[in-house]
């Protein structure tokens, strides 16, 4: 049980600046989706566009939610709140997506 | 002029004071709890009649009391109210409003006046599902409102308009609620109430609150897809523009199964707190029970196709969902056997709660069996759409979670007013209804069995249904007559039933420790908790197990001494005028549109009025309250709304993948979109986030020069998204693509559509904080997690972008999903 609420965790303590990790965060964000955007234009790779777009835009998505949503930093709560969420979300699309598919398919 | 949240008098009870205004303005979750009930009472009548018509209509071959259109709207209301206005509610409005406050040692929910809001929004939701009886456009395509027959062509009236905006609204009310109180749970545990020491009540409605964030998102995207199809001409049901309507029998599943968990597992866990207090022993196998809890609610997430076994998915489809919906079957027969064990050697005491309990026992387990039938999509092939299945929900249902919530009023209305229910009436209520429940429900096995389909309005005479249904109508009549005795008894205990005390059943859990009906403030102290049944031990000594010892004398209630002064939040008319504003925005769709820029209006002025309203809360609450996390209770919302928004988009971006290619004509995202100009929308939403972050830090530093120069950063670079995306729209417009031209146009519009919402109320959000900052308000309210709250929301909005960019504008060459 702790004393006190931890309004400054998401940014540990008052006065500490992660400035930079931000940046270069930001950067990465930048370079991933350049890449992204490349990929999408080269015919050769078409065949395997979907499973490298899904490894590069998760790993943009991993690096908002883990640095400027502040997962790696905080408590681990707001993980065990968002995680299942995420996961159930995800089976959501995939699992309707090849009902659907199967469905129109006439399985 | 604020009002400062005030200070109360010592032992106020809860009832008392305030007047009509103070019923209008409540924040007490007590209150709020007793408005639910009152309403939901009132469903339950109304539902009830509209019952009872159909069984007369019933009652004999060929009759003509009802016609066809009338029973039609008779059972389309009668399922919509029970399941949305009555079990649903009273469960989680009633019971866990007013209960997992007391139960946890917390003095309120953790956003009171957000619990008032959704109580609002509930009500006048549930206004617009029937005003229809005013207007004579009563909704007449059942609960479930399966496409095509809610499309406009089928139902050109505004029946269909009443329902779906009826349920979108009150489904806003139902997450709010839930996320409400999941917070409550997860934060404000009274110092020592470990997930383990929690009422295995609490348990249960957690789960709940859960499955109620995770389940209503794909019933509000059906329900949009729906008010679009109706209202602006699209076509996401329609085969003939390449749809499906098999989508809302999809989307309204993966609500509608964990909406029966929904509405039993606040019945599981009011069987959890009666069986042990009238057996005089602990629950049975706690451990066991709390994990079968979590694990019924995540695998009721996983059999919502069971209930669409007829419309052909396949072999491995409907093998994945019998498997599934077979295993729900364990952890479900667990909580069962938990029960029986505890009153096995129990000292058993007869009284009318748990005379409902025993019901509950043995009618569930009937239900739950012929749902095991069901599960098995060979027999399921041959008993749907027949009375069979009525009889099997209506035993999960009213046998199981009516019973149980009927067990639980008999329980807590001392607590809930001061006074004992009648006992002998209560047993009369208990007996008539077991009687007219069995007699009504059992025969339609036999009827389904027999062939009778459901949802007919008449049948002929020679079909060898005649006695059967009589007999069901006979049974429904004696449940009115019951039900008319609980009413009855309520009076009576109104006008002066016996005094209750603070504990007369000598109850197990904190809510018994307090005096009946509870102060306003619940407790003196919050309670330590050093074990399960906390209140039990206190009274038996902790070295009993749980046990009562055979010499015991039940020790006398001593209160507790006052813990200082204690401050409750002050009332508040804005949850009342925001959720009329909901309303207004809604029904003006269907009367005048000046009406929805109203409603709009009033929902903008009342939101950011509520969130300036007491400038002080958050200061006080951060310096006075210590939770049981140690985390921000706001932090820990947004979190929660974050991840209910999260099955909201993928509702969006499963619909966009699932229609994608099965355009019979048009543009094609191929065609359409453009890469460039969405790849520099995409790279300033990006950066958006660097700079929010940054404004977030600077905030943390109190550097508020730095924090304003971030924020209006991240305001201009969303409104350059914005107008990138205005843009885009405007271009695509002159191109001849209209949001009904195809299917891609209107998943895609939709889709972006409702993520450029989202981005706007964002700016919105930040424009708000920015003022608070320019002028001081938030450094001098301590309100720097506001910014921390906004930021996540923000970000979020951003990584769905990420997601919606790659799907949408990257993969446009693939065609096949």
């Amino acid at each position: 049980m702790s004393a006190q609420i931890q309004t400054e965790t998401a940014g540990g303590a008052h006065g500490e600046s992660r400035t930079l990790a931000y940046v270069v965060v930001a950067v990465l964000l930048a370079i991933l989706t350049a890449m992204e955007v490349w990929i999408s234009y080269v015919h050769a790779l078409l065949p395997v566009l979907v499973p490298l777009l899904i490894v590069l835009s998760g790993a943009k998505f991993a690096l908002v939610a883990l640095f400027y949503m502040h997962l790696h930093y905080d408590s681990w709560t707001f993980s065990a709140i968002f995680l299942p969420a995420l996961f159930i979300a995800l089976l959501v699309v995939v699992v309707l997506v090849a009902l659907m598919v199967r469905f129109f398919a006439g399985f | 002029m604020v009002a400062l949240p005030k200070q109360i008098e010592v032992d106020e009870n809860y009832l008392h004071g305030g007047g009509i205004l103070g019923w209008l303005t409540t924040i007490d979750h007590k209150r709020i709890g007793v408005l639910y009930g009152l309403t939901t009472l009132f469903f339950f009548l109304i539902g009830g009649i509209e019952a009872l018509l159909m069984r007369i209509q019933l009652a004999r071959p060929e009759n003509t009391f009802l016609s066809a259109y009338l029973y039609n709207e008779m059972f389309t209301m009668h399922g919509t109210t029970m399941i949305f206005l009555v079990v649903m509610p009273v469960g989680l409005g009633f019971f866990a409003n007013f209960l997992v406050p007391l139960q946890i040692g917390a003095r309120d929910v953790a956003f009171p006046r957000l619990n008032a809001l959704s109580y609002w929004i509930f009500l006048f939701g549930a206004l617009v599902l029937n005003i229809g009886w005013l207007a004579n456009a009563v909704p007449d395509a059942g609960w479930f409102g399966y496409a095509n027959l809610t499309e406009r062509y089928y139902s050109p009236g505004i029946n269909i308009d009443f329902w779906s905006l009826g349920l979108l609204i009150s489904g806003i009310g139902s997450v709010l609620s839930g996320l409400n109180l999941l917070v409550t749970v997860v934060n404000l545990r009274a110092p020592g109430m470990t997930f383990m020491r929690m009422p295995l009540f609490v348990w249960s409605v957690l789960v709940m609150f859960v499955l109620v964030l995770v389940a209503f998102p794909p019933l509000t995207v059906g329900l949009i897809f729906l008010v679009m199809d109706r209202f602006f001409g699209t076509h996401f049901y329609q085969v003939v523009a390449g749809a499906t309507p098999l989508l809302w029998q999809h989307l309204f599943w993966l609500f509608g199964h964990p909406e029966v968990y929904i509405m039993v597992l606040p019945a599981f866990g009011i069987m959890s707190e009666i069986v042990p207090v009238f057996s005089r022993k602990p629950l049975y196998g706690y451990p066991v029970m709390a994990y079968s809890t979590a694990l019924i609610g995540f695998l009721s997430y996983g059999v919502w196709a069971h209930h669409m076994f007829a419309v052909g998915m396949g072999p491995v489809a409907d093998s994945a969902f019998a498997l599934t919906s077979m295993l729900i079957a364990i952890p479900t027969g667990i909580k069962i056997f938990s029960w029986i064990a505890t009153m096995w050697g129990g000292d058993l005491k007869m009284k009318t709660p748990f005379l409902f309990a025993l019901a509950f026992i043995v009618q569930f387990t009937m239900g739950g069996l012929s749902g095991i039938m069901h599960a098995q999509p060979p027999i399921d092939l041959q008993q749907t759409d027949s009375y069979f299945v009525v009889a099997h929900f209506h035993y999960v249902l009213f046998g199981g979670s009516a019973f149980a919530l009927l067990g639980g009023l008999y329980y807590w209305w001392p607590k809930v007013t001061g006074r004992l229910l009648d006992e002998r009436l209560g047993k009369l209520n208990f007996w008539t209804i077991v009687i007219g429940f069995n007699l009504t429900f059992f025969p339609m096995h036999l009827l389904g069995g027999e062939g009778m389909p459901r949802r007919i309005y008449h049948y002929a005479p020679d079909m060898g249904w005649n006695t059967l249904n009589l007999l069901c109508t006979i049974g429904a009549f004696t449940m009115a007559f019951s039900v008319l005795v609980l009413l009855i008894n309520i009076l009576k205990t109104v006008r002066g039933g016996e005094m209750a005390g603070p504990d007369p059943w000598d109850g197990r859990t904190l809510e018994w420790k307090v005096p009946s009906p509870p102060p306003e403030y619940n407790f003196r102290q919050i309670p330590v908790v050093r074990a399960r049944d906390q209140f039990w031990r206190e009274k038996y000594g902790f070295e009993t197990g749980g046990l009562q010892p055979s010499d015991a004398v039940r020790p006398p209630a001593t209160p507790d001494a006052l813990a200082g002064e204690i401050h409750l939040p002050a009332p508040s008319i804005y949850p009342i005028l925001l959720a009329a504003g909901i309303t207004m925005a809604a029904l003006g769709m269907l009367i005048w549109t000046r009406i929805a820029l109203c409603g709009a209006f009033l929902i903008v002025y009342c939101a950011i009025a509520m969130a300036f309203e007491y400038p002080d809360a958050g200061a006080q609450s951060a310096a006075s309250a210590a939770t049981a996390t140690g985390l921000d209770t706001r932090k820990i919302g947004i979190w929660s709304f974050i991840g209910s928004e999260s099955l909201f988009f993928a509702s969006l971006i499963a619909t966009y993948l699932i229609y994608k290619g099965r355009d019979l004509a048009g543009p094609t995202a191929e065609t359409m979109l453009e890469v460039p100009l969405s790849t520099v929308t995409t790279f300033v939403l990006l950066m958006s986030s660097l700079t929010m972050v940054l404004a977030q830090d600077a905030y943390r530093r109190t550097d508020r020069l730095w924090g304003l120069r971030w924020l209006f950063a991240t305001i201009v670079l969303g409104l350059i998204f914005l107008g990138g995306q205005v843009y885009e729209f405007n271009s695509f417009f002159h191109k001849g693509m209209t949001l009904q031209t195809n299917l891609f146009s209107q998943t895609f519009y939709t889709m972006v559509g409702f993520h450029g919402a989202h981005v706007a109320i964002g700016v919105i959000v930040l424009l708000a904080l920015g003022a608070a900052s320019l002028t001081g308000w938030f450094e001098r309210h301590h309100r720097d997690v506001a910014v921390e709250c906004a930021a996540l929301y923000w970000h979020f909005v951003d990584i769905v972008w990420v997601v919606i960019f790659s799907v949408v504008y990257l993969m446009r060459a693939v065609t096949k999903a």
